[in-house]
């Protein structure tokens, strides 16, 4: 199909359909870390474990007040609900790492 | 940890390596958390000692600088703004027709909003649409399926017009258009966003082979072929529209790329010379209806013939290999027959020689990538997971089961060369759709 100089075609947008965003709310921050339980995830790509666990020894040093605790995700690629759930009854906080 | 904040009402930061800024930002807005906490540490992760590991938490954030473990108490003792206590939702739509504009301006926009493969592209236009709906008895708005790049990400939807305006884009014709939509309601992706650049491999079984022209003779895995090489292109150019896209660095995240990408390495076994089953069959099809099978492959080594020294070069070929991803061996004719030559005579037999004479140490089959994606299933006692994590280090353990290794036949005979691609099909879980067969059939697209 051969157009014109300067003429004007219209095209169809090649996208998918995306799907709604829903809201999801941010958790609110604490007061403190001191005295509070911060859980450390190990979400399972390679090295996560020595990066959370040097990351174990950082707080163990600097911050003896704050009690950490290493856990791991059951799989790397889907959410682990009975470790969330276990962090939310016991722990205040959590950093996960490391994802890739 | 999207959920962890949301659902369980944790602060929690999550730790990115930097190369991943971008991704993790559209992440976070598209799951409705636009200022999720976030830190980052620099690349590389893998492969690292832990006093480089130490180090990335006692230096600056890779992304924010500063302190990297002042980043980590600030996000989580700062107050956060209501908005972000109530997230940020709303809806997205695609319309279906761009602003009317000059062709070259028109190809300015394709390429700037990475639509394209930056190569020429031919222009949906609603006529050439039209056509190309012609090749399918299935309406326009016929959902085909869902996409993503890679598991964890959001899934974005696909009609058969949408699929036919990439179809049209990549030059394919109608009568390529089932095979296309096959691929588009297969659950596989020609743009899988993986660190490690994974590529595919498509392989086209059955008579639509031969009713559309594609090859599976000389030169079948090259540039020689419309029908392959469109077929190839459009799976490569939809997957990335529907599925939201594929940018470097947003939605795509391998280190190097593959070239294998520009047509997915699309072809159709030689079915006719193969001295084994078609492919299909072997997958439980009927000879007369036709398939399309997407594998996820890396490098390949190449060599020709089996000679007398057959089974120690298919160990030093194979023995390099990753053991997760699988073995697909893609054989001239010539050499399937000299396979069948020396008792291996199906695609089942050559996996068994696989399983029995390709063995590595324990230590190396354990190592890294392995034993992070198998995890699960060794903790749950999973076999064979369970009784190979149980081996010695110098233990010498089968580098594939038999599952992991697939075998096609392609290519014009000019003499026996084979080539043993790393790669396997993506596992269930993995895919957009983890209930659909790994080899998709084509005739409820025509």
């Amino acid at each position: 199909m051969a157009t014109a100089v300067g003429q004007k075609l219209t095209v169809l947008n090649p996208e998918g359909y995306p799907p709604e965003v829903d809201a999801r709310g941010m958790a609110p921050a604490l007061e403190t870390l001191q005295g509070k339980r911060v859980f450390l995830v190990d979400v399972g790509f390679e090295n996560s474990d020595q990066f959370i666990r040097q990351l174990h020894g950082w707080f163990e040093e600097h911050e003896p007040g704050i009690r950490t605790e290493v856990v791991r995700m059951r799989d790397q690629h889907q959410p682990d609900p009975e470790l969330y759930g276990r962090i939310a009854a016991e722990g205040d906080a959590a950093i996960m790492g490391v994802g890739t | 940890m999207i959920d962890m904040e949301s659902k369980y009402g944790i602060p929690t930061v999550a730790v990115h390596v930097h190369v991943f800024a971008r991704l993790v930002d559209s992440t976070a807005r598209t799951n409705g958390m636009p200022r999720a906490r976030q830190a980052f540490v620099p690349a590389p992760m893998f492969n690292q000692p832990p006093a480089v590991l130490r180090g990335y938490i006692e230096g600056d954030d890779a992304v924010h600088g500063g302190p990297f473990m002042r980043r980590v108490f600030d996000l989580l003792t700062e107050p956060i703004p209501g908005e972000d206590l109530r997230g940020s939702g709303w809806e997205r739509s695609t319309p279906r027709l761009i602003e009317p504009d000059t062709e070259d301006n028109l190809e300015r926009l394709f390429r700037e909003n990475h639509w394209t493969d930056y190569l020429p592209i031919v222009l949906p236009t609603e006529e050439r649409v039209e056509a190309m709906l012609a090749g399918t008895s299935r309406g326009p708005d016929e959902v085909v399926g869902k996409h993503r790049p890679t598991i964890g990400m959001e899934l974005w939807e696909s009609t058969v017009e949408k699929a036919a305006v990439n179809a049209v884009m990549a030059g394919a014709a109608p009568e390529h258009f089932p095979v296309i939509l096959a691929l588009c309601a297969s659950g596989d992706t020609g743009r899988q966003s993986s660190m490690s650049s994974m590529g595919n491999m498509v392989v086209v079984n059955g008579p639509i082979r031969n009713e559309i022209g594609m090859n599976s003779g000389i030169g079948a895995l090259g540039p020689y072929n419309h029908a392959n090489s469109a077929i190839g292109r459009a799976f490569g150019l939809a997957s990335q529209n529907l599925q939201g896209g594929s940018v470097p660095g947003i939605s795509y995240g391998g280190s190097q790329g593959c070239n294998l990408s520009y047509n997915c390495c699309t072809f159709a076994e030689n079915e006719e010379r193969s001295p084994f089953r078609p492919f299909h069959v072997h997958r439980g099809y009927e000879p007369e209806e036709s398939t399309v099978t997407v594998f996820y492959v890396w490098g390949s080594v190449w060599s020709e013939h089996l000679r007398s020294y057959w089974q120690e070069k298919l160990q030093a070929m194979m023995s390099g290999l990753e053991p997760l991803e699988g073995a697909l061996l893609v054989l001239d004719p010539i050499v399937a027959r000299e396979f069948c030559d020396r008792g291996l005579d199906s695609q089942e037999k050559i996996a068994e020689w696989v399983f029995e004479n390709v063995r590595i140490p324990a230590r190396r089959y354990w190592d890294h990538i392995m034993l992070n994606m198998v995890h699960e299933q060794v903790e749950a006692g999973v076999e064979p997971w369970a009784s190979l994590s149980k081996a010695d280090p110098d233990e010498l353990i089968p580098l594939f089961q038999t599952f992991g290794v697939n075998v096609v036949v392609t290519g014009g005979e000019t003499n026996g060369h084979f080539s043993i691609f790393q790669g396997a099909q993506m596992p269930p879980a993995f895919r957009s759709d983890p209930t659909l067969p790994l080899t998709a059939p084509i005739d409820p697209w025509r």
